[in-house]
């Protein structure tokens, strides 16, 4: 493996290193001085290390208890030429001692087409609801809500085409609509297994408040032939709570998944290094989960969350969420849901590391491994690191 | 509740026929990542529609990638920042999601004060055990009274190159700016003489330009690492510095949290001294000369009342 080492070094030489500062007028001038400047046209490599230790098993969790390694990211960027970037994230999981290399984003994207348009394409992640278009190290919590990983498997990734626009109003909004393989998803047979549709509007409420909020839909068009074949395999026991689950799709799926979600924040004076509060909430709903279903049979779910980052390195959270699934078991349906407090305290050292301590509770019908557990948590960023979103 | 389509079909047609003709709109979009830049370009172009992403309460390292921003700078003809890696944690997000084609990297559009300055401090290496060093050298280069005339020439001749037709105006301005900028500078120097030789406890090293250009020492820093907050071993250590001893005051910038120098000021006996890191909406330091004269202003009050409380 002669490769990775190679642009690591350069990686971290160049750490915080703004890619739009490198002009070819600075590369000119540069080139002569130092050998070292050449290295600007390496790509920003920026690695994640995820690691945790977990008391006991839950419900619907991608976490297994004991010592484990949970989102090891390894990510490459930058940008092609000045319309293109780029971008390729390989996620290094283990599950029952097999290790996986998953490709989770290996996309192009467009700057600066006329009329805000902007497109992406390849493998990435779905902008629907406010979460699932974030990396998960930039999360509060140890684990994504319980409706985020019954319906979406934590996060919702695939292959295809996105197209947003921004547009001209004095306010922030944007819409956008992507079409996917779908197979991230659930297995089928169509070209194209899910389209989405999204708009986020926001804002700021004073120099000190900043709020978003967004409307999503996603149309899933495998599930009946998921029914067919995915019947059986929910059949006996709950196979979705086993590891090889973890990240290969979302275990409940529907036709229709709408998902609504705001986002308020609030830090003294707009001085986020010291302060600031975040309070953000979701809601999904998903029907026609097959052929079989009655329009009883949905899955629903909600979270809210707090999160006080109370002085620069520390921050403390709460999140309470529920989760009601229509399990399919052939041609009928079993009743599940599972509510979930999560109590949570972090501290990081510098922007790049954080270290986190986690309470979850957790009570079920339905579920057999429910439970309470306490978990503690790093993530360390190595390298380049990108800019967050909202 | 009906609408007859008749009477509304006017209506929709003027809400369309207004949407696509925002963008088409004369003004002139300016979008300031710090405010310093956002007084320079309204110096050169006071008509301009300028739209400040950060305050002088605000660390411009920690800003959010926020809804209101990204709408700026989508609708932005010109994004005016630091540069030097300052602005690398949220400027390339609001860039790529507002995919504005005017400010995209490469384009006349986006304008970087760090490359037309020489900074302070560039390093060949670079490793985050050293804190959030930036490779480039110090960004906080908007008080340095030798490097704002180079940027305040670049930054006119890029405006004049995005409005041929004012190009003409915006040199004139950019001279009376400059037999201003001049002017004030002489009076600095006259202050330099007594500052001279003084030093000052900081922390981070947002004064720093200035405090070099005008002699003042500044080698004590409450952050452990730049970048990195006070951290109490840190300051207990800091104690032990014999440089502490000759310091005058302990400077600190708006946005920062007043603790931990009131912590070393309670142990020393030395002021704290709180100054706005950049210009602020105040009409006495809305300016960057005015506010570099308060800043020298400041530091000579606490200088004498270092010499006559007998230090």
């Amino acid at each position: 493996m002669p490769y990775p080492s190679l642009p690591f070094s350069f990686a971290l030489r160049r750490v915080f290193r703004f890619r739009p500062t490198i002009s070819l007028a600075t590369l000119t001038l540069a080139l002569p001085a130092t050998g070292a400047m050449a290295n600007e046209l390496n790509p920003d490599v920026s690695l994640t290390l995820d690691g945790y230790y977990k008391q006991n098993d839950t419900a619907l969790s991608h976490r297994d208890q004991g010592f484990g390694l949970g989102h090891t990211e390894l990510s490459l960027s930058s940008p092609i030429d000045d319309l293109f970037s780029g971008r390729l994230t390989a996620v290094f999981e283990e599950h029952d001692g097999e290790s996986e290399v998953l490709i989770e984003e290996a996309y192009l994207q467009t700057n600066g087409l006329p009329a805000g348009l902007s497109v992406r394409a390849g493998r990435f992640l779905s902008q629907v609801g406010y979460l699932n278009g974030r990396h998960l190290h930039e999360d509060d919590f140890v684990e994504r809500p319980a409706a985020y990983r019954a319906l979406l498997g934590s996060h919702y990734y695939d292959t295809g085409l996105r197209l947003n626009a921004l547009l001209p109003t004095p306010f922030f909004w944007q819409i956008g609509a992507e079409a996917f393989s779908g197979n991230q998803l659930s297995e089928g047979d169509e070209d194209i297994g899910v389209y989405t549709v999204n708009t986020r509007v926001g804002g700021d409420l004073s120099v000190s408040q900043s709020w978003q909020a967004g409307l999503s839909y996603l149309h899933n068009r495998q599930t009946s032939a998921e029914a067919d074949e995915g019947g059986h395999h929910h059949d006996h026991g709950h196979s979705h709570e086993a590891g090889h689950a973890h990240s290969h799709g979302a275990s409940y799926t529907g036709e229709n998944l709408y998902i609504a979600d705001a986002v308020w924040k609030w830090s003294p004076n707009g001085n986020t290094r010291e302060q600031q509060v975040t309070l953000s909430a979701e809601y999904l709903y998903a029907d026609d989960l097959n052929e079989f279903a009655t329009s009883d049979d949905v899955h629903e779910g909600w979270y809210v969350s707090a999160v006080h980052q109370f002085s620069p390195q520390w921050s403390a959270g709460l999140r309470y969420g529920e989760v009601e699934l229509s399990e399919a078991h052939g041609d009928h349906f079993h009743k599940q849901d599972l509510q979930e407090t999560d109590v949570m305290l972090s501290w990081s050292r510098s922007h790049f590391s954080t270290v986190r301590l986690q309470y979850t509770h957790q009570s079920a019908t339905g579920f057999s491994k429910a439970d309470n557990t306490v978990a503690v948590q790093y993530v360390m960023s190595l390298g380049a690191h990108g800019a967050h979103g909202y | 509740m009906a609408i007859d389509m008749r009477q509304s079909r006017p209506l929709i047609l003027c809400v369309l026929i207004g949407l696509v003709s925002l963008p088409a709109r004369a003004d002139f979009h300016v979008f300031a990542c710090e405010p310093e830049w956002a007084t320079l370009t309204r110096a050169l172009m006071p008509d301009a529609h300028v739209t400040t992403a950060t305050s002088y309460l605000q660390d411009p390292h920690y800003i959010e990638a926020r809804p209101s921003l990204i709408a700026a700078i989508g609708r932005a003809d010109i994004a005016v920042c630091t540069g030097a890696s300052l602005e690398a944690g949220w400027l390339p997000m609001l860039l790529q999601r507002a995919g504005n084609r005017k400010v995209q990297p490469g384009r006349p559009g986006l304008f970087f004060a760090a490359d037309h300055a020489q900074l302070h401090a560039p390093h060949d290496h670079v490793d985050r055990s050293m804190g959030d060093v930036h490779p480039e050298g110090n960004p906080h280069v908007h008080l340095s009274p030798d490097q704002l005339p180079k940027i305040t020439e670049a930054l006119a001749q890029r405006l004049g190159e995005l409005r041929p037709e004012h190009s003409a105006d915006i040199f004139a301005r950019y001279i009376t700016w400059r037999v201003n900028w001049n002017s004030h500078r002489e009076q600095w120097r006259e202050s330099a003489k007594t500052l001279e030789g003084h030093s000052v406890v900081v922390q981070h090293t947002g004064f720093i330009y200035l405090l070099n250009w005008l002699g003042v020492g500044s080698t004590v820093d409450l952050e452990p690492k730049p970048g990195l907050p006070p951290s109490a071993s840190h300051l207990s250590q800091l104690l032990t510095d014999p440089a502490l001893d000759k310091a005058s005051a302990i400077l600190i910038a708006s946005h920062q949290s007043r603790k931990p120098a009131q912590w070393l000021a309670e142990r020393t006996g030395k002021p704290v001294v709180v100054l706005p890191g950049t210009v602020t909406d105040d009409p006495e330091t809305d300016t960057l000369a005015e506010l570099i004269s308060m800043i020298v202003n400041r530091l000579e009050t606490s200088v004498a009342e270092v010499s006559d409380g007998g230090f």
